[in-house]
C-alpha cells in the first residue's frame, strides 16, 4: 500500500492506495508540529502500518518559515564589494507608482553579511583568496552566533575553488553551524538569483531538518516506513535529502495536488490539462503537459527568487469566500478581502453580511439552498439573497443579475490565471481538459472552460484528497544543474557532452536506477537570456535550440553561433501506479444546467454541458459541439 | 452600446492581460540583455482613434509618451497589415534609442485596436557607441532618425528599409533580433484581439474601451476634486546639459481647478545646446507620472487618467524642444526632474514622499563590436509612511540591472564594486533611501558616456527631513562631471555613487549634513 499525507491550512488529508482501493482520512492540522497530525491521520484511517510500503508527505513547514520569515539566523559570505547584491536584487522597485512601498526584506539582514577578499572572473582566478582575510571573516562569523551560513562568491558556479575553501574553513571552525555553498545548490550564472537560492537553503535547512527528524522518529515509533517528502518539482525525495536541499520543498503543498490532477487526467485519457483548485480564499492553477506536471525555474516565493525546478503553480486571491464590493468608480469588484472561515459567507448564517462568491452561487441555485456543509452549517438562501441584493441596490441591478455579475467577475480573474499558465507559456489549452477540485472548483469549471475554449471538464473522484493522492503516486525525483561556458562548435559540443556525462553519473550515483532526462540551457552568442532545450545528447543541442527558439519566440538564426550556459539532468525513479478500483463521482449521466452534489463539493454543470463517470470513476463533462 | 459594471471588469481584465502577455512575449523573444535582463521596454493597446486603453506596467516614461507615437502613426493613414516603426522624437518618439512599433489590429477587416511596442535599443548609431553621447548638440549626432515609416506592408517586412536601418547601427544582428521580438508582440496582440472579438463581439470590445476610459477619468477627476483649488509653484534645476555645467532652471506652476490639473512650465529655460531637451511627449509623461502617484492605486492607467491633465509649455523651451535639438538625456534625466518639480508643487496640498534620487545614472560603455548600457538605482525619498527604499529606480524608469556575471561574460569589463552607499539617504524622522556604489573597470579600450544629475544639488527632504546626499562620478579617483564622455584605456576604473533619497519629518536628534551639497564621505 502507498500512502500520501498532505498537510493543508485547516485539514491534514490521507490517501492510501492499495489492492483494496482507495482509503481516505481527514484530521485537523496541528500547526505547532505538523507531524502530529500526520500520525493522527494514519490512526484515523485505520490502515495497518505494516502494510504500508511507501509513505510520502507534503507539508508547509518551509513555505510558512519563508512567508513568516521565521527561518534560522543566517549569515551570508560574499565577495568583497558585493555585500548588498542580496538586498539590491534586480534593482526593481516594489510598485511603479506607490513610492513608499518596500520590497520584501532579504532573508539575511545587512549586519549578517560578511565579505572576503577574493575574485573569480569568467576565466578563473582574478584575485586569490586572501588567507588572512578569510581568517578574519571566520572570526567575524563566530562572533555573529548564527545557526547557518550561505556562501556565494562571484563566478562560484563556474570556478568553485574559492567557495570550497571558504566553506571548508567555516565547517572546520564552526561545528554545528550549517554551511551551504552556492555551487552546491544552484551552480548557475546570475549572482543574485544564485545567492537567493543559496540563502534560502541555509535559512530553511535547520528548521526543516528539525521537523523532518521528528517526523521520521514518529513514523518509526508507529512502525511506518521512513517518509519521503514532496518537493516543489512534483517529485518526492528521501527525508534526509529534503532537509539538505530545503529550498526545494517550498511548494511541497500545492505540488501534490497538481501531481494528483495529472494522474487523474492521464487516467481519463488527457495528456494535456490545466488544473483548477479553488478553495475558500485562493485559487491555484497549473498546467499538465504530455502527462507531466509543467515546471519552471523562474518562481518567486514570498519575495524570494528560487531558480529551482518548481511546479508552475499560479495563485490568485479569489475563492468562494471572496467578498464582492462596489468601488468608488462604480465597478463591481471581487476580493481580495475574504470572509474567511469565520464569519464566512452570509449564507453560513454565522454573522457574515458581506456578499461572497459562495452567496452568489447560492442565489443562482448552483449551491442548493439548505445544503449542509461539513456536517454542521446549512446554507441559507435567504441570507445569501439579502446580502447580494444589498450590493445590487448600489449597482442598480436585480439580485440574480448581481449574483451572475459576482460570478463572472470572479471567473474573469481565474480565467486570467489559467491564461498565464497556458497561452502565456505558449500552450494551447483547447485540446486538453480542465481538472477541477477544491471546495469551489467544480462550481466554476464549466464557465472557465468555455472562456478558454476547453471542451472537457474532469471532476475526480478523490477531489477532496487529491493532493494526498498525488503524494501517494508521485515519482522520486532529483534535479541537477551545472553551469558551463561553451560554444556549440565541435570542440564545445564535446565539452558539453562531457559535462552532461559527469552530471548524469552524479545523478545516477545519487539515485541508482533512475531514468535521466537531459537538457541544456542555450542562447545565441551575445543574447541576454537562455532557453532550456531537452536533448538526448549534446549533438542534438544546436538543432534543438534553433527549433525551440522558432517555436517559442517566432524567429531563429540558424547561421548564428549557439552558446551553452548550463546543463541539466532530472533523475526520476517512476512509481508504479496501481489501477484504482473506480468509485464513481455520480451515478448515471448528468446534463446541464444542473447542480450535482458530490462528496465534499457541488458540481455546476453549465447549460450545454453533459457527461457521466468514465471507467476510472472521474466525472467527464463535455460541451456540446466540442470534440 | 454601453457596458454594465460587470462587463467593464471582465473586459478590462482581458485587455490588461493582452498587454501583459505582449510584454512577456517581447522580453522572452528579445535578443539583447537590455530588453531581456533590464526590461527596458513597454507595451500598450489603444482604441482605433488613438486613446490608450490598456498597458502593462513597465517603464513610466515610455507609457506616458506613447499616445503621441500612436497619434503620429495615425496621421499617416495606416491600414491593416502595416506595422510602422518610429524613433523620431519630433514625430511621436521620445529619444532615438527607443524604437516603437505601432500597428492597426484588424478583425474581419475593421480596425479593432492599435498595438504599440516600445523598446530601448542598445545602439542606434550616431557619434558614440550606445547612442547616448553626452556632448551632442544636434539630434543627428545621437543616431539614425526614423520618422513613422512602414516596416511591414501587407504583412511583409520591407527588406530595403530594414537593410538601411541595420547598416546604420553598431550591432545589426542584435537589432534585428530585438525588432523580431517586437514584431512577435504585435503578432500576439493580433491573435488575442481576434479571440476577444470572437468571444465577446467586436462591438462589445469597442464599448469596453469607452467604459474603461470613462471609469478611469471619473475616478481621476474625483481624486483631483478632493484637493483644494489653488495654484502652487515649484522650481528646480538640471545640472548642465553635457556642453556646459550651468544649472538649467525648470519651473512649474500647478493649478488645481475643480476636477482639472493644469501644469504650466512658464519660467523654464529655453532649449539648450546639449542633449537634455525634451519633446513635449516626454514632458507630458513626467506630469502624468506625478499625477498617477497621487491617485488611488487601483485606477487603471489609460487615456481617462490623462484627460483632466493639461500641460502648457513654451514652444522651443527645454520642455517643448524643436528640431534639431538633441534629446537623448531629456528622456532619462529631464523627465525625472519634471516629475520632481510637479510633485514638489503638489506636495503643498497632498501627502507625497520626499524627493528620490532624481536621475537614472546612465552608464554607457562601448568598444570594438560591443556596447553595454546600464542605469543605476539610488535612494527613494522617505514618506509619512516610513523610510525610503534603497537602491531602486525612483520615477520614470524601472529597469533592472544586468547581473555582474552576465555582463562580464559579454563585455570586456570587470565590476569592482556593487553595494549600497550606506548613510547617503537624507536624515529625518524617516530616513531617505540609500544610493548605490558601482565601480567598473575597463579591460579593453572603451568609450564611456556618463549621463546623470543630482551631483551638486541633493534630492530635497520633506516636512523638515534632510536632503539626500548628492551622487558622484570618478575615473581613476579623479572627479568627473554629471554628464561626461571619457575614452578609457584598459585598467581605468569608473566609480559611480548614486544619490540618496530625501528624508521625511524633522530628525529626532540625528546628525547629518543639512545642506546635502557635499561630495564623498
Amino acid at each position: 500500500m502507498r500512502v500520501g499525507i498532505d498537510v493543508g491550512g485547516t485539514f491534514t488529508d490521507l490517501a492510501a492506495v492499495g489492492p483494496d482501493g482507495l482509503v481516505i482520512a481527514k484530521v485537523p492540522t496541528t500547526p505547532r508540529d505538523q507531524s502530529e497530525a500526520v500520525l493522527a491521520a494514519v490512526l484515523a484511517s485505520g490502515i495497518d502500518p505494516a502494510a504500508v510500503q511507501a509513505l510520502a508527505h507534503g507539508m508547509t513547514v518551509a513555505t510558512n518559515a519563508l512567508l513568516e520569515r521565521r527561518g534560522a539566523r543566517t549569515a551570508l559570505v560574499t565577495t568583497e564589494g558585493f555585500r548588498d547584491v542580496i538586498e539590491i536584487g534586480r534593482q526593481a522597485r516594489a510598485d511603479l507608482y506607490d513610492l513608499s512601498r518596500h520590497n520584501p526584506p532579504p532573508l539575511v539582514p545587512r549586519e549578517l553579511r560578511v565579505t572576503v577578499r577574493e575574485r573569480m572572473g569568467p576565466d578563473g582566478v582574478v584575485e586569490a583568496l586572501d588567507p588572512a582575510d578569510l581568517a578574519r571573516a571566520v572570526s567575524d562569523l563566530r562572533a555573529l552566533a548564527v545557526e547557518s551560513v550561505a556562501v556565494c562568491l562571484l563566478f562560484g558556479y563556474l570556478h568553485p575553488a574559492h567557495e570550497e575553501a571558504v566553506a571548508r574553513a567555516l565547517r572546520d571552525a564552526l561545528p554545528g553551524v550549517e554551511v551551504v555553498a552556492s555551487h552546491e545548490v544552484l551552480p548557475e550564472m546570475r549572482e543574485y538569483e544564485r545567492a537567493s537560492a543559496t540563502v534560502a537553503t541555509a535559512y530553511l535547512r535547520p528548521r526543516l531538518r528539525g521537523y523532518l527528524e521528528r517526523l521520521v522518529e514518529r513514523a518509526e515509533g508507529a512502525r511506518l516506513p521512513t517518509p519521503t517528502v514532496m518537493q516543489s518539482s512534483g517529485g518526492v525525495i528521501d527525508a534526509q535529502t529534503a532537509s539538505l536541499l530545503a529550498a526545494t520543498t517550498v511548494l511541497s503543498g500545492p505540488a501534490g495536488g497538481v501531481v494528483g490532477a495529472a494522474y487523474v487526467a492521464v487516467a481519463s485519457g488527457f495528456a494535456d490539462a490545466l488544473t483548477f483548485d479553488m478553495g475558500g480564499t485562493s485559487t491555484d492553477v497549473a498546467a499538465i503537459v504530455e502527462g507531466s506536471v509543467a515546471t519552471t525555474t523562474e518562481a518567486v516565493v514570498a519575495g524570494v527568487p528560487l531558480r529551482l525546478a518548481m511546479t508552475e503553480v499560479h495563485t490568485v486571491s479569489a475563492g468562494g469566500g471572496s467578498i464582492a464590493w462596489v468601488d468608488d468608480g462604480g465597478r463591481l469588484r471581487v476580493g481580495p478581502t475574504s470572509a474567511g472561515a469565520v464569519p464566512g459567507p452570509a449564507a453560513y448564517g454565522a454573522g457574515g453580511v458581506e456578499p461572497t462568491v459562495t452567496d452568489a452561487n447560492v442565489v443562482l441555485g448552483r449551491l442548493p439552498d439548505g445544503l449542509v456543509l461539513g456536517g454542521s452549517i446549512a446554507l441559507s438562501g435567504e441570507l445569501a439573497a439579502r446580502a447580494v441584493a444589498r450590493l445590487g441596490e448600489r449597482l442598480g441591478l436585480g439580485v440574480e443579475e448581481t449574483a451572475l455579475g459576482i460570478v463572472r467577475v470572479a471567473d474573469s480573474a481565474m480565467a486570467q490565471a489559467l491564461r498565464v499558465v497556458s497561452v502565456e507559456r505558449g500552450r494551447d489549452p483547447r485540446a486538453g481538459a480542465l481538472v477541477a477540485f477544491g471546495g469551489a472548483g467544480p462550481l466554476h469549471a464549466c464557465a472557465l472552460a468555455e472562456d478558454l475554449g476547453i471542451g472537457a471538464v474532469l471532476v475526480p473522484a478523490a477531489s477532496g484528497v487529491l493532493s494526498a493522492l498525488g503524494l501517494a503516486l508521485a515519482d522520486v525525483r532529483r534535479d541537477h544543474v551545472r553551469g558551463v561556458r561553451a560554444t556549440l562548435d565541435p570542440e564545445g559540443t564535446a565539452d558539453v557532452a562531457a559535462a552532461l556525462d559527469r552530471l548524469a553519473a552524479e545523478a545516477l550515483a545519487d539515485l541508482p536506477g533512475a531514468v535521466l532526462t537531459l537538457a541544456v540551457d542555450c542562447r545565441y552568442a551575445g543574447q541576454g537570456h537562455e532557453l532550456t532545450v531537452p536533448v538526448a545528447d549534446a549533438a542534438e543541442a544546436t538543432a534543438g535550440f534553433h527549433r525551440q527558439h522558432a517555436l517559442r519566440h517566432g524567429w531563429d538564426r540558424p547561421d548564428q553561433p549557439v552558446e551553452v550556459i548550463a546543463v541539466r539532468v532530472a533523475a526520476t525513479v517512476p512509481t508504479e501506479r496501481p489501477a484504482l478500483a473506480p468509485v464513481p463521482v455520480v451515478d448515471g449521466p448528468v446534463a446541464g444546467p444542473a447542480a450535482v452534489p458530490i462528496a465534499g463539493a457541488t458540481v455546476w454543470v453549465g447549460a450545454g454541458w453533459a457527461g457521466a463517470c468514465d471507467e476510472t470513476g472521474t466525472l467527464v463533462l463535455r460541451r456540446e459541439g466540442a470534440a | 452600446m454601453s457596458l454594465d459594471p460587470i462587463g467593464l471588469v471582465v473586459l478590462g481584465n482581458a485587455l490588461a492581460g493582452v498587454a501583459e502577455e505582449m510584454g512577456a512575449v517581447l522580453v522572452r523573444a528579445a535578443f539583447s540583455a537590455n530588453i531581456k535582463e533590464r526590461r527596458d521596454s513597454s507595451c500598450a493597446l489603444f482604441a482605433p482613434d488613438g486613446r490608450m486603453v490598456a498597458q502593462a506596467a513597465h517603464v513610466p516614461v515610455h507609457l506616458g509618451s506613447m499616445p503621441e507615437t500612436v497619434a503620429a502613426v495615425l496621421a499617416r493613414d495606416p491600414v491593416p497589415g502595416d506595422v510602422f516603426l518610429v524613433n523620431d522624437p519630433y514625430t511621436g518618439g521620445s529619444h532615438l534609442p527607443d524604437i516603437t512599433l505601432v500597428a492597426p489590429i484588424a478583425v474581419d477587416g475593421a480596425v479593432l485596436a492599435i498595438a504599440a511596442v516600445r523598446a530601448h535599443h542598445a545602439d542606434v548609431g550616431g557619434m558614440r557607441a550606445g547612442s547616448m553621447p553626452p556632448g551632442a548638440t544636434e539630434l543627428y549626432q545621437e543616431g539614425l532618425v526614423i520618422p513613422p515609416v512602414r516596416l511591414v506592408r501587407g504583412g511583409a517586412v520591407d527588406a530595403n528599409l530594414l537593410d538601411l536601418l541595420l547598416a546604420n547601427v553598431r550591432q545589426p544582428e542584435e537589432r534585428r533580433g530585438d525588432l523580431d521580438a517586437q514584431l512577435a508582440a504585435i503578432h500576439l496582440a493580433t491573435t488575442r484581439l481576434a479571440e476577444l472579438a470572437d468571444r465577446h463581439g467586436a462591438a462589445t470590445v469597442l464599448a469596453a474601451y469607452d467604459a474603461m476610459i470613462a471609469y478611469a477619468e471619473r475616478r481621476t477627476r474625483e481624486a483631483i476634486r478632493a484637493l483644494p483649488d489653488g495654484v502652487h509653484a515649484a522650481a528646480d534645476v538640471l545640472e548642465g546639459d553635457g556642453v556646459t555645467d550651468d544649472d538649467i532652471p525648470i519651473q512649474a506652476t500647478v493649478e488645481i481647478a475643480g476636477d482639472r490639473i493644469i501644469v504650466d512650465f512658464a519660467g523654464t529655460a529655453p532649449a539648450v545646446r546639449g542633449n537634455v531637451n525634451c519633446p513635449l511627449a516626454v514632458t507630458r509623461a513626467g506630469c502624468l507620472f506625478a499625477l498617477r502617484v497621487l491617485l488611488p492605486g487601483d485606477i487603471p492607467l489609460n487615456a481617462g487618467v490623462s484627460a483632466p491633465l493639461e500641460v502648457r509649455a513654451e514652444p522651443g523651451s527645454l520642455v517643448d524642444a524643436r528640431p534639431p535639438s538633441a534629446v537623448a538625456a531629456g528622456n532619462v534625466e529631464t523627465s525625472s526632474r519634471i516629475a520632481d518639480v510637479v510633485m514638489a508643487a503638489l506636495a503643498e496640498v497632498a501627502d507625497l514622499p520626499a524627493q528620490g534620487q532624481g536621475t537614472m545614472n546612465n552608464l554607457v560603455l562601448g568598444g570594438a563590436g560591443w556596447s553595454t548600457y546600464e542605469t543605476i538605482g539610488g535612494g527613494q525619498g522617505a514618506s509619512s509612511r516610513g523610510p525610503g527604499p534603497s537602491g531602486v529606480h525612483v520615477a520614470m524608469s524601472n529597469t533592472r540591472n544586468t547581473p555582474v556575471e552576465a555582463l562580464e561574460l559579454e563585455a570586456p569589463v570587470r565590476v569592482r564594486r556593487y553595494e549600497l552607499a550606506y548613510g547617503t539617504g537624507g536624515t529625518g524622522r524617516h530616513a531617505g533611501g540609500d544610493g548605490i556604489v558601482r565601480e567598473v573597470e575597463a579591460l579593453a579600450p572603451a568609450a564611456l558616456s556618463l549621463v546623470a544629475d543630482r551631483r551638486r544639488h541633493g534630492p530635497r527632504g520633506a516636512q523638515g527631513g534632510g536632503p539626500g546626499m548628492v551622487g558622484e562620478h570618478r575615473v581613476n579617483g579623479a572627479p568627473v562631471g554629471a554628464k561626461a564622455g571619457v575614452d578609457l584605456v584598459p585598467g581605468d576604473v569608473v566609480h559611480v555613487r548614486t544619490p540618496g533619497g530625501g528624508g521625511w519629518g524633522a530628525p529626532t536628534g540625528a546628525t547629518g549634513d543639512p545642506s546635502g551639497e557635499t561630495g564623498g564621505r
